[in-house]
């Protein structure tokens, strides 16, 4: 054939083919629908729970934040002079990160110290965790103002005795709904309450805990309180300091400088650790990696099942097909178009395989997504990925009985009984 | 002007001493408009001269020249070409595609042949009109009885206006009625200007043939030599 239409006249030709032995069509193109419903409903599930976990990130405030949290240096025996006299992670450390040379990539601080203080108003009286928070601590942590107002940069410079309340905590202190501008005693500290923070909620899988919960029993008050009248404590000890940094590239640059920093603060003592998210979130993802890798290979060995099947089936087949590929060369088919016409014929049925393993591997995704609560994800990747195989697959395969086909001797096909 | 001309064409198939010597030397011209018939008992070799006729296969020596063009020495894919464009075949079993409707068993040289779709589908049509059978294009080749399936199998032979209608036992299948009938169509072929080389072991088609040859123990012998 040498038109322009001749692929069509070739499609055109398989599709009979195919049309008149339904049976061996379909075991023909099971194999292919397997590997690319294996392919793609393993992707799909495994890009489901990677969406969900980055939801939860974006939750939690981002996954763009670098922590710095304290460690002990002294794990056993009596502790040196020099450990001693060591002041620990201290505003200090947070200020002076901000105002180093990366620090332009920098675009939020938030430091949190916490103190475990009683906390009685006139409806409760427990003991509590109270939080002492930076300014960027609440939009660092995805807290949002529901009620009330937030910490106004007098509050954090002066140390001003206010407090703002989770939901859990609110409901637990005032059960009465009134609740801004009255009074709380934190320890010995009365402070104001003047803002109430809107719940925090987040469950993995519908019907499960929410794992956000401990977020609503927060008591916020300026770090500079807890410091200055609850711990007492002269140089301003911190428990965590987090910069967000957008620009995940500049992330790497930071940390090392950060690291050096704190480190000279610190007398050379590392007593403190460095936690990237983004390279936890890395970590996970890397593992969700770990699962495409196995999906893809359980759908590779599918697809060489069915193509070790389809070339049996075609050689079998072919023992049927002699005497027609005789009549085509006897016409004037050359080697070439019948191998051509094999080849399309392969393609055609990977093409179906895979358009039904599309359908096969979607429902498969929903059922199991379905199943664990998560809601369904599939990245059109996932399509590219699990059709290319197949092609490459349903190709590879096709070849040894196409170019047996094409090569026989058209007298001896033509006599072939 | 020769539309065949062989000279000394010899076939041995096997080796290594396990031989046959299907052709001993054979030299044979047809001209353009010819009809000539090719008898022989089995055995004689006319098959394996059919097959190289018919460019299926090649002389194992010899020279054969179809329509001008030396085809003994030419590749697989030049002989498929040559078989697609100068050469018509008629076989005793049909040989349609089951699976393709009249219309595209005719339609199929033309498609290697690379005929425009439009132009072939019309030619195809012609050519079923003229074999008698204008009304059966979109069925398949199962519901036609073995003289129709015969007529379609010529109107396919005919699609690339052949230099050589090679037919092999074309009635062998038939019952005699279909068979004189298919056998008209070949003499009407051969009155419109067809070359028609025929194939067969029934002395009564033969006979109606303008030229006999016959072929014995691998070589041919014109029916005039014989008789002298």
């Amino acid at each position: 054939m040498k038109t322009s239409g001749a692929f069509r006249e070739r499609l055109q030709e398989a599709w009979i083919e195919l049309r008149s032995n339904p049976g061996r069509s379909f075991l023909q193109a099971l194999g292919v629908m397997l590997g690319v419903a294996s392919v793609l409903g393993g992707f799909s599930i495994s890009d489901s729970q990677r969406q969900q976990s980055e939801r939860l990130f974006a939750r939690l405030g981002g996954i763009d934040k670098l922590n710095v949290l304290p460690t002990d240096t002294v794990y056993q025996g009596t502790p040196s002079a020099l450990q001693n006299a060591n002041r620990g992670l201290r505003l200090e450390d947070a200020v002076m990160g901000g105002q180093m040379a990366s620090a332009g990539a920098v675009d939020a601080v938030s430091v949190i110290n916490q103190a475990r203080a009683r906390v009685r108003s006139e409806f409760a009286d427990q003991e509590r965790e109270v939080s002492g928070i930076g300014a960027d601590y609440a939009p660092l942590n995805g807290y949002q103002i529901e009620q009330g107002r937030d910490f106004s940069s007098h509050d954090y410079a002066t140390g001003a005795p206010v407090v703002i309340l989770g939901s859990q905590a609110a409901s637990v202190f005032f059960p009465t709904g009134e609740i801004l501008g009255k009074t709380l005693r934190i320890g010995d500290v009365p402070v104001t309450v003047i803002g109430i923070f809107a719940e925090k909620t987040f469950r993995f899988r519908e019907g499960q805990n929410n794992i956000f919960a401990w977020r609503n029993r927060i008591v916020a008050v300026p770090s500079l309180l807890v410091a200055a009248r609850m711990e007492g404590d002269l140089y301003h000890r911190l428990d965590r300091i987090t910069f967000r940094i957008p620009d995940l590239e500049a992330m790497a640059d930071f940390s090392k400088e950060l690291s050096s920093l704190v480190t000279t603060n610190h007398r050379l003592q590392s007593d403190f650790r460095l936690d990237d998210v983004y390279k936890r979130m890395d970590r996970r993802r890397s593992q969700g990696d770990v699962y495409n890798i196995v999906f893809m290979l359980s759908g590779v060995l599918a697809l060489i099942g069915g193509g070790m099947v389809n070339v049996n089936i075609q050689l079998a087949s072919l023992k049927e097909r002699v005497r027609e590929v005789g009549v085509k060369m006897a016409i004037g088919a050359s080697g070439s178009e019948i191998f051509k016409a094999f080849m399309t014929e392969a393609l055609l049925l990977t093409m179906l395989g895979s358009a039904a393993g599309y359908a096969v591997g979607i429902a498969f995704s929903w059922v199991i997504t379905k199943s664990i609560g998560v809601p369904m994800a599939i990245s059109p990747l996932s399509f590219v990925w699990a059709t290319a195989l197949a092609v490459v697959f349903g190709f590879l395969f096709a070849l040894y009985p196409a170019a047996k086909a094409s090569r026989q001797s058209p007298m001896e096909a033509l006599r072939y009984e | 002007m020769r539309i065949i001309e062989t000279q000394d064409l010899n076939k041995i198939y096997g080796s290594h001493g396990n031989t046959v010597h299907a052709l001993r030397g054979v030299d044979l011209d047809i001209q353009r408009g010819e009809f000539v018939a090719l008898t022989g008992p089995s055995g004689s070799g006319k098959s394996t001269l059919m097959s190289i006729l018919g460019c299926l296969d090649l002389p194992t020596g010899g020279t054969y020249a179809l329509d001008g063009v030396q085809v003994e020495k030419l590749s697989g894919a030049d002989l498929a070409a040559i078989r697609n464009e100068k050469i018509g075949f008629v076989f005793q079993q049909y040989n349609l595609l089951p699976k393709a409707t009249i219309l595209r068993n005719v339609e199929l040289p033309m498609l290697y042949a690379g005929v425009p779709r439009k132009e072939r589908r019309q030619r195809a049509l012609e050519l079923l009109e003229r074999v008698g059978i204008p009304d059966k294009a979109n069925t398949l080749p199962g519901a036609l009885s073995g003289g129709q399936r015969q007529r379609v199998a010529i109107a396919r032979a005919l699609a690339n206006r052949p230099a050589l209608l090679l037919a092999d036992e074309p009635t062998g299948a038939l019952d005699s009625k279909t068979g004189q009938e298919v056998l008209a169509l070949f003499h009407e072929l051969h009155a419109q200007g067809n070359t028609v080389v025929l194939v067969t072991h029934d002395p009564a088609i033969a006979a109606l043939a303008e030229r006999r040859v016959e072929m014995r123990d691998g070589l041919i012998y014109d029916r005039e030599e014989l008789a002298a």
